[in-house]
């Protein structure tokens, strides 16, 4: 399973892909099962660089029957710092971030690996 | 403190006006993102995990109470209430809005600051003391050449595109307070034996990646000559630094792959060239060195009876002067360090309020005077020895009394994976669960000086090479780990440190840090800091402890 991120150009934030528009909260998020489909949402959202900067796909794990990001940075981005739980999206509180919370999967994420092969 | 003069502030406005230009044009999509990334890292704007950073020049460290304050209102209005103060004595904010960074740049504008030369291949903001001007230590002012090299740097177009960043630290103490020998190029003030003051040039210092302390090229240069030095070795650099490889690109690899005795012949070569024109006039210097002068001290006695009574009533007040407190040159007056260190807190984060409180004291009891330490905290260098308990009690109130500076828990860390893109894994909590390890005073102070650093990632913005204990958090397939080094040094006494042992997993690591305490504590002698110890004994019985335990 899959979700498409990117940050919003405008403020910076991150945001989830939903049917054609950017969420804030991963709760929100579509989820693709079927890979063609996510690559396809992903060209759709880099056809907008003046709404959206850099999406790229994660791959997600089941958490508390639930899906969460399966890297530890994208639930960080999913969630907000951890050395101010109030701080960023964690502050909503609610079932699918603490779903994100109790998630222990671990994988390099692609985003970064992205940013270090552009740099 | 420097004044900007109207071209300065000419220059900053407009620069800032161009800024608003450029984020219109990338709104409207005039400009791509590649294009724009430049133009906004040349004003310090990243795009990180969650939200912009922007990264604010606090040139050499040193600002004022209104700066301060700006400072805490652009963090209570555009931020979270909050900023963190860097290891090159900047300030970054971690939720900037693209949408805002234009304004933001204006309120910095008008009290003349902004965000150049805090990101790109440029020459970046000079580290200085932050004790400069107030300590006997010094042989001179060193702000007063951070101040001419700030000028003579600030979009020089030669200097603008180098093959990578560039970072110069300048002390005119024994006691470097910078970390010179790990930058680019560190810059010591000597006294040459007729008195004549010079420099001692270090250059290929470096951390990251491939770490380095720098080599001295030259032994003493002569003070008058350093303009025309230094561009020697920047056009050294340009020549043949290595735009073709990303890793390989600082100065320091130059300088590694020619040998420090043929690069400082290189310079040699270039600084013939250039001759005495490329130097700064005696005139300007002057002009600048005018503008540092203008601190007035009252003549007063050595000792201060009120201070002396309130430290005997409080000893919260005695264990706060034994630890954060620092000789002054004039009688009567000292310096105070401000630890941003409190257990359990981010370390080098400040509140938009607890700002407002320094600048308040700067300007009541501290001739509207702050610094920024390369280790994260700040300082009110100018306090009058009677003032001292009113501005604890503040300090106190405010939740910025930690009487901590240069112990255990006055730990550098980078904003690590809780902030950044490019962060392997997270710095902060393992800052914190270490503090909270050692929270008890007493114990800290039994310890006595222990400079543990925490970096993220490779990059080693949390400058970990250098620390006494340094820890590098890396990235396990997707889990963070964390690898110890010992024995570092970011002072006079520079060293890079050499690994304990394989990477430990998140959870372990505040207890590893307990195990390598307790066995200095075995094992020190006399009058011997954590280093000391580990110099003598070498990495053994250090090993051998946290392995066995890990075990």
């Amino acid at each position: 399973m899959k979700a498409l991120t990117a940050n919003r150009l405008i403020d910076g934030d991150v945001v989830f892909w939903k049917s054609g528009r950017w969420v804030e909260g991963f709760g929100e998020a579509e989820l693709f099962d079927d890979p063609a489909a996510a690559e396809a949402a992903e060209g759709h959202a880099k056809s907008q660089p003046t709404v959206v900067i850099d999406p790229y796909l994660i791959e997600l794990m089941e958490s508390d029957g639930l899906w969460a990001p399966l890297s530890y940075r994208e639930r960080i981005r999913a969630l907000g710092p951890t050395n101010h739980p109030t701080h960023g999206k964690q502050a909503q509180g609610g079932e699918v971030i603490e779903a994100l919370l109790h998630a222990d999967g671990a994988a390099r994420s692609s985003g970064r690996v992205n940013l270090i092969k552009r740099k | 403190m420097y004044q900007y003069d109207a071209v300065d502030q000419e220059f900053v406005a407009d620069r800032s006006r161009e800024f608003r230009e450029q984020v219109a044009r990338r709104l409207s999509g005039e400009l791509s993102e590649d294009q724009f990334k430049t133009l906004r890292l040349m004003n310090g704007l990243y795009l990180q995990l969650h939200a912009y950073m922007l990264r604010i020049a606090i040139p050499y460290g040193s600002l004022n109470a209104r700066q301060m304050r700006r400072l805490a209102h652009i963090g209570r209005v555009y931020d979270r209430g909050y900023g963190h103060f860097t290891t090159r004595q900047n300030l970054q904010f971690h939720w900037i809005k693209l949408r805002d960074a234009p304004d933001i740049l204006d309120q910095l504008a008008e009290v003349d600051m902004h965000a150049i030369q805090t990101s790109g291949n440029c020459i970046r903001n000079v580290t200085s003391d932050p004790y400069a001007g107030a300590t006997a230590e010094e042989l001179d002012d060193p702000r007063v050449w951070s101040e001419a090299i700030r000028q003579w740097s600030s979009l020089h177009p030669e200097f603008s595109f180098l093959p990578r960043k560039f970072k110069i630290a300048i002390t005119a103490s024994a006691k470097d307070r910078t970390a010179a020998k790990v930058h680019d190029i560190g810059l010591m003030i000597r006294r040459g034996r007729d008195g004549q003051l010079g420099f001692e040039v270090i250059v290929g210092g470096g951390l990251g990646r491939t770490p380095y302390v720098g080599p001295t090229i030259t032994e003493f240069l002569p003070a008058n000559r350093l303009f025309s030095y230094l561009e020697a070795i920047l056009r050294v650099y340009n020549r043949h630094g290595r735009r073709d490889n990303i890793y390989k690109a600082r100065i320091k690899i130059l300088v590694a792959a020619l040998g420090a005795e043929e690069f400082a012949r290189q310079v040699a070569e270039e600084w013939a060239k250039i001759g005495p024109e490329g130097d700064l006039p005696d005139t300007e210097l002057a002009r600048i060195r005018g503008a540092f002068a203008t601190t007035v001290f009252e003549a007063l006695p050595a000792r201060s009876e009120a201070f002396e009574s309130a430290k005997a009533a409080h000893p919260a007040l005695a264990r706060f002067a034994r630890n954060n407190l620092r000789p002054h040159k004039k009688p009567g007056y000292t310096i105070i360090e401000v630890s941003l260190k409190t257990i359990g807190d981010t370390p080098g984060d400040a509140t938009s309020d607890q700002m407002d409180v320094i600048a308040d004291l700067a300007e009541r009891y501290g001739q509207d005077d702050i610094r920024v330490t390369h280790e994260q905290n700040l300082v009110l260098p100018h306090v009058r020895l009677d003032d001292v308990p009113e501005v604890f009690a503040q300090l106190q109130a405010a939740g910025l009394a930690s009487a901590n500076v240069n112990l255990i828990s006055d730990i550098i860390a980078c904003p690590g994976l809780d902030y950044c893109a490019l962060a392997n894994a997270r710095a902060i909590p393992v800052a914190q669960q270490i503090a909270q390890t050692f929270a008890d005073p007493d114990r800290a102070e039994a310890i006595g000086e222990l400079k543990i650093k925490i970096s993220g990632c490779i990059n080693a913005c949390g400058h970990h090479h250098v620390g006494h204990i340094g820890i590098l958090g890396v990235d396990k397939k997707g889990e963070e780990f964390y690898q110890l080094t010992l024995g570092g040094s970011g002072a006079e006494d520079a060293a890079v440190g050499k690994m304990l042992g394989p990477a430990l997993p998140y959870d372990k690591v505040a207890s590893a840090i307990d195990t390598l305490v307790e066995v200095y504590l075995r094992e020190r002698q006399e009058g011997e800091r954590f280093l000391d110890t580990y110099r003598r004994t070498g990495v053994e019985p250090f090993k051998e402890a946290v392995y066995a335990d890990a075990h």
